[in-house]
């Protein structure tokens, strides 16, 4: 028999029940232009009826109904897709930085156009050309000292917006990393609330919806795996350890590392472990700073070198009008103000390296002469010597191209004396130092007698950098060697300021045989003109034009590569986010159905309350008296 | 899909709006620019090919510009030798005429006199000056006069007269580029132009038992050719005739010494190496003064300039030798006109090449320009179009979308 109230009580349920159901209904509208918002539902579920099978069961019709009641209020949302999405973020995070960064790169070329270093250097030539033809002139040397500070200052002006995007790329790391840490810190917050919910059997929908939120963001910034295997805790990994396990999170933090020019590097701030994210934004600053703008400076430095230690080799062997000789034109600062170039690398004390750029031999060699020797040349390359054969019909020229395209990171070339030139290129590795020849080596007699550049062959004559004094390997007179310059020539170079007060200072001609040379003498203006277009060998590449024309592919190849695939991970997480839109997103129709569904529910409940209540009433009130 | 949120209808529109306004926004900076490559990753093969070709157009203006200078520089070079010429021709009439015995001894004094006057012109053409006061025929000292004048007396002359012209200009020749790798003579030395008779100089030491006894060099019109210690006479004689340098060199017979003869008529100049004194202990040079006025003063040297051939006639006219003058003197007028006449034919041919290297570039940087064009200029006609389109496609997408959002269940309760 059932309980007299039992019809209020079940009335009560289903007002109470569709009042849920109208309230979710309002949350989701409320929150329908959220974005990442999961629309809610509630599930109704038919209150337990009586009887239940046991002793004290009522012997009468069974099972009666009790109503309706709210089971749970769940988040219409799909996990999966969510993970997919995560994954997504990760890419798309990539691409946009490497996207901003190198177009920035791009536009510090300044190409195609007449204001770029290429430009000016093309002004410089012109310069020099003009003096060639009126060597006597002082407005000509005047010429030549305006280029050329144009042409410094183009240069400056390039490393300058270099080095800006490489500070802005170390910004950009360690706000980065701090807004990893604080997500972090956020997820762990919101994983103890969830915890605490999720115990007393609730569903945390909102809390969810921004965890996901979070992680998204998360990953757009260094790529993370998720795993909600375990109910209990919420983990994320990163490079095989734990960013985030449950409440406990594994911060990273940003150490400046003095060997890379005071950059930081990414560490897991417990172990001080390195953190070498693979995606995501992080990894997209990192690769930027570390790898792209570095080659790009590196190039620019190593054009600037070779550019004026050829000009100031000719330049210094020249006389100006006023009968100055041995004059550089541009400042060199050396590595070392030391002659030999020893340095002290390990900081003990002691010399221990010696920093040489380049190393002339004393012979004129002819080009097209077969050497007429063999043996094996090694010369230090980005991991460990390479080695070149040569052998007895080979001519120099060979050799020499030979050398260029061996990989090494030391290049020849015959100067305009026949005088064989080693230069050394940028290193690949970060530990090894720029524009230093590290290694020489030659098994045969080529680099001894021939070129006289070593003293002996073999490993006993060999030259080493990590020695100090190595200069004791080379051939004693008629070598020429030059120090290695100091850190980023690109920034430092400037005019020598004795030519920049005085341009009659400026050489034009060559003296003969230790004679001054005459007024109309412009030969060696013309030399210095022929560097634009000889093949000098710029580091890898044969000459100026190849380098400006070979940098500016490179780096325009890079852009369009990161303007196309950015464009394809938004165009994929626009398709994502729709999928996810169209499952999660609120549909205002379908709610304001589902409202009225539960409006009409709601006046049938107290329609229902209303009628047992005039029953109760009866009963109460007109029974009996 | 199966069911849509209000929302992806608005997403959708917003991102494929963005997208549209990306396109029209590019194509207007490129039509703003003119350039299709605005920034590098627009077409990287395309830029680096545009700087390749915008710096050639660069060296090619300049190169028209040395040729188009220095072209205006010999007519003026060449006016100068062809009043040179005409100068020679009435002193070789004179020379015909003075080597006639009709004439008297005062006649013939007279007519030096003459030759005199054309001398000092002479001398002024040698050394002329460029508009921009440098001078034109003494190599690349191009500060100084090349010719320096000695007067002095001759019984008949009467009066001071120029007694010797000596050349002190340089040897070396300034070239300037034209094209790539491709060079022309800048300046002219007096001691080839102004020329006359091939240079002889016979050493008077017995050099048959010579021997070098340390690598050294000697230099001859500073072609530097390099000795080894060891080398005996031949050796010396078979490097120099095998060297560049326009000299022959053999054993003269009578003395066992070394002898020297130009090959083409100019002024020969003679150096030791650094540290080294083969040509000194040979005889040839002293080392008291400079080339070319180091001749050793035992040897033998003859041959002569143009203005030594002149002074020449005149001191036989003003001697009244008939048989010199129309001998050697006049001989000596002969190869002086020779040497010039060939040294503006040389002129004429550098000329004709710095013609054809003119016309060349006057195609080439056309062309140049082309082909840079070609590679990053726009294509105005189809950016309009372009732009158009997509104008057209933004108006109709904000159309459509506009009619989508509006309705929604709400409008249309009671």
């Amino acid at each position: 028999m059932n309980s007299t109230f039992a019809g209020i009580e079940m009335g009560k349920r289903s007002l109470v029940t569709h009042t849920t159901a109208m309230s979710t209904i309002g949350h989701n509208l409320g929150n329908a232009a959220k974005d990442g918002y999961s629309r809610q539902r509630v599930e109704m579920k038919a209150f337990d009826p009586i009887y239940m099978p046991g002793l004290n069961r009522e012997e009468t019709a069974g099972q009666l109904g009790q109503g309706v009641t709210a089971d749970k209020i769940e988040r219409i949302h799909d996990e999966i897709l969510e993970g997919r999405i995560v994954k997504q973020a990760n890419g798309e995070g990539y691409w946009k930085t490497r996207d901003k960064y190198v177009l920035m790169m791009e536009q510090v070329y300044n190409e195609p156009g007449d204001i770029s270093v290429r430009a000016q250097m093309d002004q410089f030539w012109d310069s020099w050309q003009e003096l060639s033809m009126y060597p006597e002139q002082t407005s000509a040397r005047h010429s030549v000292l305006e280029r050329g500070k144009s042409l410094i200052n183009s240069i400056h002006r390039r490393y300058e917006g270099l080095s800006d995007i490489r500070d802005m790329l170390e910004q950009e790391v360690q706000g980065t990393v701090q807004r990893i840490n604080s997500t972090l810190a956020e997820v762990s917050e919101i994983n103890k609330q969830i915890v605490k919910i999720e115990a007393m059997g609730d569903n945390p929908n909102d809390l969810l919806d921004q965890r996901d939120r979070l992680v998204t963001g998360l990953s757009s910034l260094v790529d993370i795996s998720v795993s909600g295997r375990d109910p209990d805790e919420f983990t994320i990994h990163s490079g095989g350890m734990h960013l985030l396990q449950g409440r406990v999170a594994n911060y990273l933090s940003a150490e400046p590392n003095t060997q890379n020019e005071g950059y930081s590097d990414v560490v897991w701030r417990e172990s001080g472990e390195e953190f070498l994210p693979r995606g995501g934004e992080l990894a997209g600053y990192l690769e930027l700073r570390d790898n792209d703008v570095r080659e790009e400076i590196q190039g620019l430095d190593m054009m600037t070198i070779n550019f004026t230690d050829m000009v100031n080799s000719i330049h210094r062997d020249a006389y100006g009008k006023n009968g100055q000789t041995n004059q550089d034109f541009f400042t060199e600062w050396p590595f070392v103000n030391n002659v030999s170039g020893n340095y002290d690398r390990s900081g003990d004390g002691e010399f221990d390296s010696t920093y040489l750029f380049r190393i002339t031999g004393s012979n004129s060699l002819d080009p097209q002469q077969q050497i007429g020797l063999e043996g094996t040349i090694s010369l230090s390359g980005p991991q460990g010597n390479v080695e070149i054969d040569y052998n007895s019909t080979d001519t120099v020229e060979e050799l020499v191209s030979r050398i260029n395209t061996s990989g090494a990171e030391v290049v020849a070339r015959l100067d305009r004396n026949g005088r064989l030139n080693l230069k050394a290129s940028p290193a690949a590795e970060v530990e090894n130092p720029d524009f230093v020849i590290r290694h020489i080596e030659d098994s045969g007699q080529f680099l001894a007698g021939y070129s006289g550049v070593l003293t002996e062959n073999g490993a006993a004559g060999a030259y080493d950098w990590e020695q100090s004094d190595a200069v004791i390997a080379l051939r004693g007179e008629g070598v020429d060697y030059s120090v290695a310059p100091l850190s980023h020539p690109a920034g430092w170079t400037e005019l020598n300021p004795s030519i920049a007060n005085d341009p009659d200072s400026i050489a034009a001609g060559f003296g003969k045989n230790g004679d001054v040379a005459d007024s109309g003498s412009g030969d060696a203006a013309l030399a210095i003109a022929q560097l634009r277009n000889g093949d000098v060998m710029v580091g890898k590449y044969k000459g100026f034009s190849d380098y400006f024309s070979q940098a500016v592919t490179k780096v325009g190849l890079k852009g369009e590569a990161a303007d196309r695939a950015y464009e394809t991970e938004k165009e994929i997480m626009q398709e994502l986010k729709g999928l996810k839109d169209s499952i999660s997103g609120v549909n205002i129709d379908e709610e304001l159905s589902q409202m009225i569904k539960f409006q009409h529910g709601y006046a049938a409940a107290s329609r229902y309350i209303s009628q047992v209540n005039q029953m109760l009433d009866t009963i109460i009130n007109r029974m009996g008296v | 899909m199966e069911r849509i949120s209000s929302n992806m209808s608005i997403n959708d529109m917003q991102y494929q709006l963005n997208k549209r306004n990306k396109s029209m926004y590019e194509l207007n900076n490129q039509m703003a620019t003119q350039s299709r490559v605005n920034n590098l990753r627009d077409d990287p093969l395309a830029a680096g090919h545009s700087t390749r070709y915008m710096s050639k157009i660069t060296h090619l203006e300049r190169y028209a510009k040395n040729a188009e200078r220095i072209t205006s520089e010999h007519r003026v070079a060449e006016g100068y030798m062809k009043s040179a010429n005409s100068i020679l021709h009435r002193v070789r009439e004179l020379a015909v005429q003075g080597a006639n015995d009709t004439y008297t001894k005062s006649d013939k004094q007279a007519m030096g006199q003459e030759i005199n006057q054309l001398l000092n012109e002479l001398i002024e053409i040698g050394n002329a000056r460029n508009a921009d006061g440098t001078s034109m025929f003494g190599g690349d000292k191009t500060s100084t006069s090349p010719y320096r004048v000695l007067s002095g007396t001759i019984p008949e002359a009467g009066g001071q007269v120029v007694t010797e012209v000596e050349y002190r200009g340089s040897i070396k020749p300034s070239v300037v580029e034209i094209g790539q790798g491709n060079y022309v003579k800048k300046h002219f030395s007096g001691n080839e132009v102004l020329w006359a008779e091939q240079q002889q100089i016979f050493s008077a030491v017995n050099a048959q038992n010579y021997v070098v006894d340390t690598d050294t060099s000697i230099r001859i019109d500073g072609e530097e050719i390099g000795l080894n210690a060891g080398d005996n006479i031949h050796n010396i004689i078979a490097k120099i005739n095998d060297s560049n340098a326009q000299v022959k060199a053999n054993l003269d017979p009578v003395n066992n010494s070394l002898a020297l003869i130009t090959t083409s008529p100019h002024q020969l100049y003679l150096q030791d190496g650094a540290e080294g004194s083969v040509l000194q202990d040979l005889g040839v040079i002293t080392d008291t003064g400079k080339a070319p006025f180091n001749v050793a003063p035992d040897a033998n040297s003859s041959g002569g300039s143009l203005f030594d051939m002149v002074i020449h006639l005149r001191d036989r006219l003003y001697a009244g030798d008939t048989i010199d003058i129309g001998g050697s003197a006049l001989k000596g007028i002969d190869l002086a006109q020779d040497k010039l006449l060939s040294s503006m034919s040389e002129l004429g041919a550098q000329d004709e090449r710095m013609q054809v290297a003119l016309r060349r570039i006057e195609h080439e940087v056309p062309e140049l320009q082309e082909q840079n064009s070609k590679e990053v200029d726009l294509d105005f006609t189809k950016a309009i179009t372009d732009l158009k389109e997509l104008e057209q496609a933004h108006k109709a997408a904000l159309g459509a979308a506009g009619r989508i959002i509006q309705p929604t269940l709400l409008d249309f309760l009671r």
